[in-house]
C-alpha cells in the first residue's frame, strides 16, 4: 500500500539531500514552533501517525466483512446498526462513530464517496488512498459513476441498480461486498484475506482465489 | 460557502489515476499527526473543514491534499493566536535545515492514541419531521459560511432513505452558534433529477442532509 512512498528519511541534514520543498519547509516550521513552545510533543505526532499507518487499516474492515459472510446473525446486526456490530470485533473510534454498512447483491451495487472533502471510515479502512481524495473521483463518481468505475477496472451490467453514497455529514459508510463463488471451504481468516479496501469502498469486487476459479 | 471544494458533478479533472498511497512524503505524515495532536492538545480553534474551505479557489486546486490540511491547521492556530503567519515564515527560515527540536511526552502520546479509539455516537432522532419513503426537496441556498449541502442536490426532489439520528447543523456550528440537534437523513435522488438524462443508465445518489436543508417534496 505504501509503494509510492520513497521519502521516509528523517535526517534532513545530509549534504547530499535534495532541497526541501516549500510545503516541507512549512511543515518543519510548524512542528518545530509547536514543539519549541511545549504545545505538542514529537512522540505524540509519531504515535498518532503510527496508529493510523500500522494499527488501523483495511485489514480491520476485511475481518468485519468475512465475519458477516460466515455468520448470518452478525450480518443482520451489521446491516441494521453498523457501529455496535463493528465494535464487537474491537474496531471503533474517530471517523467511525456512526457507521452504516450497505450490502452489494447480484442486483444492487453500492459505492462510497465524499464529494466535499475526504470523509472515510478510519477505524475499518485506515486513511484514504490518494485516488479517493482526488478531484476526479470526488467530482465525477456522483455524475458518471459507471465511467469512473470502468476506468478503475469494474464493469457493471446496465440493469444493476447502482447506488452512490455521498458521505457529506457525520455518517461513514462501508460496503459489504458479495462473497465470491467457490469459497465455501475457506475459513473466516482465509475469506478476510480476499477482501480488499477497494471492494469495501465499492470500486471493485472481491475476487475468488485462483484455486476456486473455474 | 459555495467554494471550489464542493466538486460533485464538476467536469475537467481528467481520468482516474491509480494511486493508493496514503502519504507521499514524510512531511505529510507530520501534518496529519499535527492535525490530530493539536486537537488533543487543545490548541487552535474553529472547524477544520471550514478552515480548509476558506482557501482561495486557485490555491485549493493547485495544492496537494496535505498542503490543504496544513492550511487548515495553520488557520486554526492563527485563529486562537497560537501562531501568526509571520512566525511561520520566520520559522521556515530558522528550521530550514538541520534536526528539528524534539520533545517527549509519553502521557500526551498515549492520550492522543487513546482518543482516536473513542467517539461519541449520534443520538437517535428525537423528533424527525420526515420519515423513510417521504418525498422531500432540497432547498435552494447561497450560504455565506460552511455548509454540508452540496450544490448538485439543491432544488432537487428526493426521497428519505433513512433517518440517521440527531446532529448539530454544521452551518451553525461553524459560525460558533449554539445549534440544537436536528435530524440527519440519507436522501435518495434519481440521477435524472440531478443531472438530466445522461449517457449512463439511471442510478441513485444518496446524500446525508440535515433537516434544515429540506422541505416537503412534490407529490
Amino acid at each position: 500500500m505504501h509503494d509510492h512512498d520513497h521519502d521516509h528519511g528523517h535526517d534532513h541534514g545530509g549534504h547530499h539531500e535534495r532541497p526541501a520543498s516549500q510545503p516541507e519547509l512549512r511543515a518543519r516550521a510548524l512542528e518545530a514552533l509547536l514543539v519549541e513552545r511545549g504545545l505538542v510533543s514529537t512522540d505524540a505526532i509519531d504515535a498518532v501517525v503510527s496508529y493510523y499507518e500500522n494499527d488501523v487499516g483495511p485489514q480491520n474492515g476485511a475481518r468485519v466483512i468475512a465475519h458477516a459472510w460466515v455468520d448470518p446473525e452478525y450480518k443482520a446486526r451489521l446491516l441494521s446498526d453498523g457501529s455496535p456490530a463493528i465494535a464487537e470485533l474491537g474496531f471503533a473510534g474517530v471517523e467511525g462513530e456512526h457507521m452504516v454498512v450497505v450490502e452489494n447483491t447480484p442486483s444492487v451495487h453500492n459505492v462510497i464517496v465524499c464529494t466535499l472533502c475526504s470523509c472515510y471510515p478510519w477505524p475499518v479502512l485506515g486513511l484514504p488512498p490518494t485516488w479517493y481524495k482526488s478531484y476526479a473521483y470526488r467530482a465525477r463518481v456522483v455524475a458518471e459513476p459507471r465511467k469512473v468505475l470502468g476506468e478503475m477496472g469494474l464493469e457493471l451490467d446496465p440493469d444493476i441498480e447502482l447506488r452512490v453514497w455521498d458521505s457529506s455529514a457525520e455518517v461513514r459508510y462501508l460496503v459489504l461486498p458479495e462473497r465470491p463463488e467457490g469459497t465455501d471451504d475457506l475459513s473466516e481468516e482465509q475469506l478476510a484475506a480476499l477482501v480488499t479496501r477497494d471492494a469495501m469502498i465499492g470500486v471493485a469486487r472481491v475476487e475468488a482465489p485462483a484455486s476456486a476459479r473455474p | 460557502m459555495d467554494g471550489i471544494h464542493d466538486m460533485g458533478g464538476m467536469d475537467g479533472f481528467g481520468p482516474m489515476i491509480p494511486d493508493d498511497a496514503n502519504f507521499h512524503a514524510e512531511w505529510e505524515r507530520r501534518v496529519y499527526g499535527m492535525a490530530r495532536v493539536t486537537r488533543v492538545a487543545g490548541i487552535g480553534s474553529g472547524m477544520f473543514r471550514a478552515a480548509i474551505e476558506s482557501m482561495p479557489p486557485a490555491e485549493y486546486l493547485a495544492a496537494s491534499y496535505y498542503e490543504r490540511w496544513m492550511y487548515g491547521v495553520e488557520r486554526r492556530l492563527e485563529r486562537d493566536g497560537t501562531l501568526t503567519p509571520d512566525e511561520i515564515e520566520e520559522g521556515m527560515a530558522r528550521f530550514a535545515t538541520g534536526p528539528l527540536p524534539e520533545r517527549s511526552d509519553p502521557e500526551m502520546a498515549e492520550r492522543c492514541v487513546a482518543l482516536q479509539r473513542n467517539g461519541a455516537p449520534m443520538e437517535a432522532a428525537a423528533a424527525p419531521r420526515y420519515r423513510p419513503g417521504q418525498r422531500v426537496r432540497v432547498i435552494r441556498m447561497r450560504p455565506a459560511g460552511h455548509t454540508r449541502c452540496p450544490r448538485y442536490v439543491r432544488g432537487a426532489p428526493g426521497v428519505i432513505e433513512r433517518v440517521h439520528g440527531d446532529a448539530k447543523l454544521p452551518d451553525a456550528v461553524a459560525r460558533g452558534e449554539e445549534a440544537p440537534p436536528e435530524a440527519l437523513y440519507a436522501v435518495r435522488f434519481r440521477s435524472e433529477d440531478l443531472f438530466g438524462p445522461g449517457e449512463e443508465p439511471g442510478f441513485r445518489v444518496l446524500v446525508d442532509l440535515s433537516e434544515s436543508y429540506l422541505e416537503e417534496g412534490p407529490d
